[in-house]
């Protein structure tokens, strides 16, 4: 028997991980979401119920899938989060829950200690609660989402916190890295990446940095600078999503990732493992390099 | 372990098959084991799922050899390394020794 934390020997093509959008609803307005044009009734209406979402769930167990990440808006502003949750981790998935933290009770939390996650990542984009709040458009998030740090980390719940980085928080980038690394054993992960809205509408870009201001944000510190050289300097890989990797949105459209909607598959119609297999393969990515597999078509591209 | 010890699967491991590979998930799991899975090779994939909380170990050595043409000898050196790895991350217990009519 090994121990392991992951799969070394798997197929070229085979439904590993997961990342399920189960909902657009959220209790903040970040300034740079892109999927909160779709927290609205007549959109949340349309959205997978439990009972969709479990079946649906047990076609990935069945297929294979062994890490999935509960993504949103935001996640817990389900009523029946947790009935999705237990349900993915009773059923051996690796699950990773990305959150905004401020919906977190203590009760959350025990419950998460109860039945462990793979990790949760909590959104921190600002150090004060000025910045913070001016990006979620939510008063006192701010503290909610610090109290729901402390809560996981009282329990021991593995915890990462990541900021998007922006026209609005640049200023207080270290600050936030600081304040993780004085947390302990807490990943983190600055993005700087901005995508358009669901709708296509361009807001998030209002507050994208550009390439001076990252540059000399990521000059402020030894790590991220590194990282960002890195990044620089080598060529980057072929888009891998379709492979191993895929995505379904809050109302049950599979597609090859979350940056990628412009063909689904309806997982309500049809089966996952058609989905998969059958479909998937012959969605286009416009990243992808016509040598990255023969078993999936890159030479199809979107309009 | 003796040939009529008896053991049950720790209900809080969910056993996967992904890709052809047997994997155990612990669902509740402790810091030391954060982020693990256990991958069983395939005869002990086998032997886990032989595991039912009724049957002594030798009953299973015995079935599993005429079924897989393969020594009992073997397969009890086999079996006994996995459940030690078993036993040690609490992914099975000892529930009960069978009654052995020889003694």
């Amino acid at each position: 028997m090994i121990q392991a934390d992951k799969l070394r020997h798997l197929p070229e093509r085979f439904p590993v991980a997961c990342q399920w959008e189960i909902t657009c609803r959220c209790n903040l307005q970040c300034v740079m979401c892109y999927t909160d044009c779709f927290n609205r009734p007549e959109f949340v209406r349309q959205e997978l119920t439990t009972s969709e979402i479990l079946r649906i769930m047990d076609q990935l167990t069945e297929a294979g899938t062994l890490e999935l990440c509960l993504t949103g808006g935001e996640p817990m502003a389900r009523t029946d989060f947790f009935d999705i949750y237990d349900h993915a981790i009773r059923s051996g998935f690796l699950v990773t829950v990305f959150t905004n933290g401020t919906l977190m009770t203590e009760a959350h939390a025990d419950r998460f200690a109860a039945l462990l996650p793979h990790r949760i990542e909590i959104s921190l984009h600002g150090a004060t609660q000025e910045t913070f709040e001016r990006i979620t458009q939510g008063r006192g998030s701010h503290d909610r989402c610090l109290q729901a740090i402390r809560l996981l980390l009282d329990r021991n719940i593995p915890l990462a916190l990541k900021t998007t980085a922006m026209t609005l928080n640049q200023h207080e980038i270290i600050a936030i890295k600081r304040y993780v690394a004085s947390l302990g054993s807490v990943g983190y992960k600055l993005g700087e990446e901005m995508r358009p809205e669901l709708d296509g509408g361009a807001g998030p870009f209002h507050y994208s940095l550009s390439e001076q201001e990252l540059t000399a944000l990521n000059r402020q510190d030894d790590d991220l600078w590194a990282e960002s050289c890195q990044q620089k300097s080598v060529d980057p890989s072929p888009c891998r999503s379709g492979m191993q990797r895929f995505h379904i949105d809050a109302y049950g459209q599979l597609q090859l990732c979350s940056g990628n909607r412009t063909h689904s598959y309806d997982l309500r119609a049809g089966s996952f493992r058609e989905g998969f297999f059958e479909a998937l393969p012959t969605y286009g990515c416009p990243w992808k390099a016509p040598a990255v597999s023969e078993q999936i078509q890159p030479t199809v591209h979107h309009a | 372990m003796t040939p009529s010890t008896i053991y049950s699967k720790n209900p809080d491991f969910v056993q996967r098959d992904v890709a052809g590979e047997c994997i155990l998930v612990p669902i509740r799991r402790t810091l030391t084991e954060a982020n693990s899975i256990y991958v069983l090779n395939e005869t002990g994939a086998a032997l886990w799922n032989r595991i039912d909380g009724a049957s002594p170990i030798q009953k299973i050595v015995s079935g599993f050899a005429e079924e897989y043409d393969t020594t009992e000898e073997q397969l009890g050196r086999d079996f006994e390394a996995l459940l030690a790895d078993l036993l040690l991350i609490h992914a099975v217990e000892e529930v009960a020794t069978a009654h052995d009519p020889s003694r």
